[in-house]
């Protein structure tokens, strides 16, 4: 039996960018406003995902990318687009700010229901792992608690066979192999397929969209909470059940770190290892 | 008074997880500053013989669930005994703990998402302490409380420490990295001397729409970084996948030891999950640490500052690394290395020298 036609979502959320400088402070705190901005790097193998579960359903499945974040997240959206998704959606609003991740899939699961209703109910939902910014793993699990989807985390490779999902995930010291009902959530680890490059049908269609604000609205869709029906106390700060109560800055530990620089470095070595003679000896391999 | 403190056991093949023992010797400070019981859920099949373990690491309760079905776990039927009976009872767990583990990660999202609280990922210390709340867009959230659980977390990417609190609503949740916190030393109790809960099971269909194939659990062959004595570590500024090779040529001049890597190196595609130490990756407690070409941002440090050693070889001398390394050298790495591994093997010559 043939798969059907897969109606796919995948979420997807702009980070900071760690690579560069830019935004970095000297003390090594982030200015989140000068920070260079990226699409998170474990949503890219979730869009690779995507496109991949695309080609394993019938001609008629679709993959729609969603996001939530300030306007400038559009440039993700934009990057799905050149990389092969069919449609994009960003919700933005100013009530989302200082979301916690349980206010965040919330109004995600809010988004995702209305999507459903105007773009088709899912099979597939996918979303990276965890984000580089937050690092938690928690939205995905929390957006299936509230929507009821089949959930597989941790995944690092999938096939659709009769409409059934074949996936593999990781587990401590291991890995599992699993079958799964659709419809699903699966949360896509790092060590699944790269992102393949832009198409050339993707990128070229993004620059015809650029000039054409009418097909920006059709491919782009940019929506608020009032939209998606979503309560306000429920979002934010407000829909947040923690907070952060204070922060400080980490001391240096021991702060004696002898420094061996401007040396030869088989001076700097001899150095080390001399006063460091007995442990290098007791560890090393005679 | 305040719930119960709930720890929220892992079993491997019916062998209780060390980070289950290692949350509850932390529960056990925790539900002492609050005077509410310690108590451990345990989920499994034929799981008796590892109880003792749990009481001797200070549990005052245990809830045993016992099927077939629990044997490993799975999303949906570990949530269905956890939350049906949880339900059950007249107060809320004051806080629950789990191991920031893939189950852990997998499943405390479900439990926090069901009972719309908070969790706190990722968290290197836990305690109780008061907070007040005095102003904000939700009046109902003012107020002051004075028994919070304070979860204590690296912020993204930065030297800062963040607490983060809810006591808005019970559970007050976190997930604790393994290795972060000793495991306690057993006390003398025996089960006869706690109280034994044996949970009721009751599966719906739905809670069985995943089913587990095979699992490829990798025995012994594979070495587990965070059992290794020395770690030879790299990061971003290894550059490539071949470079790691020269990390190994060092790791293989010592005895149980291994390659090791931060975020960076492994989000590069250089080196696999299974090698990254820090935050999300393990925390490790070698007696030698070399760290090539790492900045040591505190996600990385978090899994590493417990080494009895640190070197840390990076070419910038401002590299935060060095702040708490025992010794900096600045230089290029690929020249510090090979310079490590002809002195190390000049030092077996001489040994062998000195032997004869």
């Amino acid at each position: 039996m043939a798969n059907k036609d897969l109606n796919i979502y995948v979420l997807v959320k702009q980070v900071p960018d760690t690579r560069s400088k830019a935004g970095v402070n000297p003390d090594g705190t982030i200015d989140r406003a000068k920070a260079g901005k990226m699409l998170n790097p474990f949503d890219a193998y979730a869009m690779q995902a995507a496109l991949s579960a695309k080609r394993m359903g019938g001609p008629g499945s679709k993959v729609t990318a969603v996001s939530m974040g300030p306007p400038p997240a559009i440039d993700i959206l934009y990057q799905a687009l050149e990389h092969g998704v069919d449609k994009t959606c960003l919700l933005s609003d100013r009530k989302l700010a200082a979301s916690d991740t349980l206010a965040t899939s919330y109004a995600l699961a809010k988004t995702l229901e209305y999507l459903f209703k105007s773009d088709g109910k899912p099979d597939l939902v996918f979303c990276g792992l965890q984000t580089t910014d937050g690092d938690t793993a928690q939205v995905g699990p929390e957006i299936c608690e509230r929507l009821d989807l089949t959930q597989v985390t941790y995944v690092e490779g999938f096939e659709i066979k009769d409409n059934l999902i074949h996936a593999r995930k990781i587990i401590e010291g291991g890995a599992m192999e699993v079958e799964a009902k659709l419809p699903a959530l699966m949360t896509i680890a790092n060590s699944y397929n790269k992102l393949e490059f832009k198409t050339f049908r993707g990128a070229k269609f993004v620059q015809g969209l650029k000039r054409n604000e009418q097909l920006q609205k059709e491919y782009v869709k940019i929506i608020d909470l009032a939209t998606v029906e979503a309560d306000d106390m429920l979002c934010g700060l407000a829909g947040s059940p923690t907070i952060v109560s204070a922060t400080w800055k980490i001391g240096t530990v021991g702060g004696n770190c002898t420094m061996h620089q401007g040396k030869s470095v088989e001076d700097m070595v001899t150095e080390v290892f001399e006063t460091e003679n007995s442990v290098i000896k007791e560890l090393s391999k005679v | 008074m305040a719930g119960e403190v709930l720890i929220v056991a892992e079993q491997v093949k019916g062998e209780i997880a060390k980070v289950t023992l290692e949350l509850l010797g932390e529960g056990r400070k925790l539900a002492d500053k609050l005077g509410s019981p310690l108590s451990c859920f345990i989920l499994g099949h034929n799981m008796d013989s590892q109880l003792e373990k749990i009481v001797q690491a200070g549990a005052d309760k245990i809830y045993l669930a016992d099927d077939k079905e629990l044997e490993e776990y799975k999303t949906l039927t570990y949530r269905r005994v956890i939350i049906d009976e949880i339900d059950t009872w007249a107060t809320q767990p004051h806080t629950l703990l789990m191991g920031s583990t893939t189950m852990g990660r997998d499943l405390a999202p479900r439990i926090a998402a069901y009972y719309e609280t908070g969790l706190t990922a990722d968290t290197i210390e836990l305690d109780i302490g008061p907070y007040e709340h005095k102003a904000g867009t939700d009046k109902t959230k003012i107020g002051y409380f004075p028994e919070c659980l304070y979860a204590n977390r690296p912020s993204f990417g930065e030297s800062l420490k963040a607490r983060i609190l809810g006591p808005w609503k019970d559970p007050q949740m976190a997930t604790i990295r393994p290795g972060v916190f000793a495991q306690p030393k057993p006390n003398s109790k025996k089960l006869s001397d706690i109280e034994l809960k044996k949970v009721k099971i009751s599966f719906k269909e739905d809670d069985f729409r995943v089913s587990i194939s095979k699992i490829l659990r990798e025995e012994s062959t594979k070495m587990d970084i965070s059992e290794a004595e020395v770690i030879i570590a790299g990061g971003f500024g290894v550059g490539s996948a071949e470079a790691f090779n020269q990390l190994k040529k060092l790791a293989d001049c010592f005895e149980n030891s291994t390659i090791a890597a931060s975020r960076k190196a492994v989000d590069a595609g250089w080196i696999t999950y299974p090698y990254q130490v820090g935050q999300t990756g393990k925390t490790v407690r070698p007696k030698l640490y070399i760290a090539c070409g790492i900045s040591g941002a505190l996600q990385h440090r978090v899994g590493m500052q417990k080494a009895d050693k640190i070197i840390a070889i990076n070419k910038d001398p401002d590299a935060p690394i060095f702040s708490f390394a025992d010794h900096g050298i600045v230089g290029d790495l690929f020249q510090v290395i090979p310079e490590m591994i002809k002195q190390i093997k000049a030092l077996d010559r001489k040994k062998e020298l000195a032997a004869v």
